[in-house]
């Protein structure tokens, strides 16, 4: 078996895959990475199956220790990844030798970077996946982020393997200013005509509160709607909510299963990834469109 | 909102595409659409729909997520052969455990009611309850039925952290929490069972429908009770 230790995990990393699918009516939200496309390419590159799990780093990405030879490959947001001090490539494979140490950095652009490991890692699967749920304490290793000094084991395959890399086109540039598309929501005909308007114009900036749970958006000029009873009515990610506050939230992988604020949009899943790479302060605009 | 409407499980539902592999439908019914709702779900099952994903059930909605956006809805539901029976299906019934002393929110469940500790527990464990839908959380488990004398509004001030098993009040509803989670419900006692098993892949053998009694525990039997569960 080959494994690594974790010497810092740096601001929030967790591992993840896919998710797991089929369980919201038991109130069980998908999890998986937030940046499907970056996920994809990262397992590409080392030769991985697609849905493997791989570590989801935010911001501040830590510092890893290889006990064993491994490939390994860095996708999504632009980090300055060093092993032994030595800066490496991103969106390539990456020979990493027996206990060197891998620091990522901060992310310059972006705000989710993700990194894969050739094998197959030893992860306990909670309803079919390997992603953390950190709310709910299960998935990945004890529910948890990683902290100090905890190990992530695989198993390596045998065959041998080339190295890959990405071509520049398939490399997203990651804008902290972003407009996404959305069709209108359930309750989109809740906000005025003034409102729509306002929603469909404004600037909006990402709160440093966001998570995996959701995107908090600011604005100087909150859009306060009359609420009117509504009961609670199933959600799924990338649905606008719009509390009370008049501050839209946009619901992510971990996001509830089940909402009582009004869902004023949906934003079209093609556009989810590059959301998840928005850092805070980064402004979102929303533009409306048809299916 | 452009939504169409379709017959499915012997009554007409609103349609709203609310994704690209999402629909939300609301059955059009004057009254007991909870039931229809879990009716339905019970049907779907049953009736194996190729590349539903998930189904999200709750007060007066219905959440479908397919594993494609090209599908043809309208035919799919069409081809459910509707079942005749539209009564009340046979659900389960369970009886939970309470330990009232456990309650963190008795002061303020008395003052806002007006009645004592002893009536509301009377009340409280004197009324069937149904299982309404799970969520917002993995496991919390909202329950119809609570008797109006002792609807509490919720907490000013959630709580960041409420213990697994805590029963609570929020507005006209009485839940449980399945973990240990945040929550601005009022707490007016705790249960010693466990009927969430994140490893199993059936998490829970509660469904939405089911029939909740509360029966009322001393700490002394709680603490015994919790020890048995390790």
């Amino acid at each position: 078996m080959a494994k690594l230790t974790v010497k810092d995990g740096g601001l929030f990393t967790t591992i993840q895959d896919i998710g797991r699918v089929g369980y919201r009516k038991y109130g069980i939200p998908v999890s998986g990475v937030m940046d499907v496309y970056s996920y994809k390419k990262a397992n590409y590159l080392v030769g991985n199956a697609e849905n493997d799990p791989v570590l989801e780093c935010t911001l501040k990405g830590g510092k890893y220790q290889f006990d064993s030879d491994a490939v390994i490959a860095l996708t999504g947001a632009v980090m300055n990844p060093s092993i032994e001090g030595s800066k490496i490539e991103m969106n390539t494979s990456v020979l990493i030798k027996k206990g060197e140490t891998l620091d990522l950095g901060f992310a310059e652009k972006g705000c989710r970077c993700y990194l894969a490991i050739r094998g197959e890692w030893v992860i306990d699967r909670i309803l079919g996946s390997c992603s953390t749920f950190v709310i709910g304490k299960f998935g990945g290793l004890k529910g948890s982020e990683l902290k100090e000094e905890d190990v992530i084991v695989w198993k390596n395959k045998k065959n041998s393997f080339e190295g890959r890399v990405l071509e520049k086109t398939e490399i997203p540039y990651f804008s902290s200013k972003i407009t996404v598309e959305f069709v209108p929501g359930p309750e989109w005909d809740m906000l005025t005509d003034h409102l729509k308007k306002q929603f469909l114009t404004t600037s909006f900036k990402v709160s440093s509160k966001s998570n995996r749970m959701g995107i908090r958006l600011e604005t100087n000029d909150p859009l306060i709607i009359k609420m009117s009873d509504m009961k609670s009515s199933g959600t799924i990610p990338g649905i606008i909510q719009l509390p009370p506050n008049g501050l839209p939230i946009i619901l992510m992988k971990d996001g509830q299963t089940i909402g009582g604020y009004p869902r004023i949009g949906k934003i079209l899943e093609v556009h989810l990834s590059r959301l998840a790479q928005l850092p805070p302060n980064g402004s979102v605009k929303f533009k409306k469109v048809r299916f | 909102m452009e939504s169409e409407l379709l017959r499915l499980n012997g009554i007409l539902w609103s349609v709203f595409r609310m994704a690209e592999r999402s629909w939300l439908l609301r059955p059009q019914v004057a009254e007991n659409a909870l039931t229809h709702i879990q009716n339905t779900v019970l049907r779907l099952e049953e009736v194996e729909i190729p590349l539903l994903e998930d189904t999200v059930p709750a007060y007066d909605s219905l959440l479908l997520t397919f594993g494609s956006k090209d599908i043809n809805l309208q035919k799919i539901l069409q081809s459910i052969k509707e079942s005749n029976d539209n009564t009340r299906r046979n659900f389960k019934s369970h009886e939970i455990k309470i330990c009232y002393d456990l309650g963190l929110d008795w002061n303020e469940v008395e003052n806002k009611t007006n009645l004592s500790k002893e009536e509301i527990i009377s009340i409280h464990t004197s009324t069937q309850y149904s299982i309404a839908m799970f969520g917002f959380l993995p496991g919390f488990m909202f329950l119809e039925g609570l008797d109006q004398r002792i609807w509490v509004p919720r907490k000013d001030n959630p709580r960041t952290k409420v213990d697994s098993g805590s029963v609570g009040i929020g507005g006209e509803q009485t839940g449980i929490y399945s973990l240990e989670s945040p929550g601005g419900w009022q707490i007016i006692g705790r249960t010693p069972d466990q009927f969430f098993d994140i490893n199993n892949k059936t998490p829970t053998n509660f469904t939405a429908g089911d029939i909740i009694t509360f029966r009322k525990i001393s700490s002394k039997e709680f603490e015994s009770l919790e020890k048995n569960n390790g």
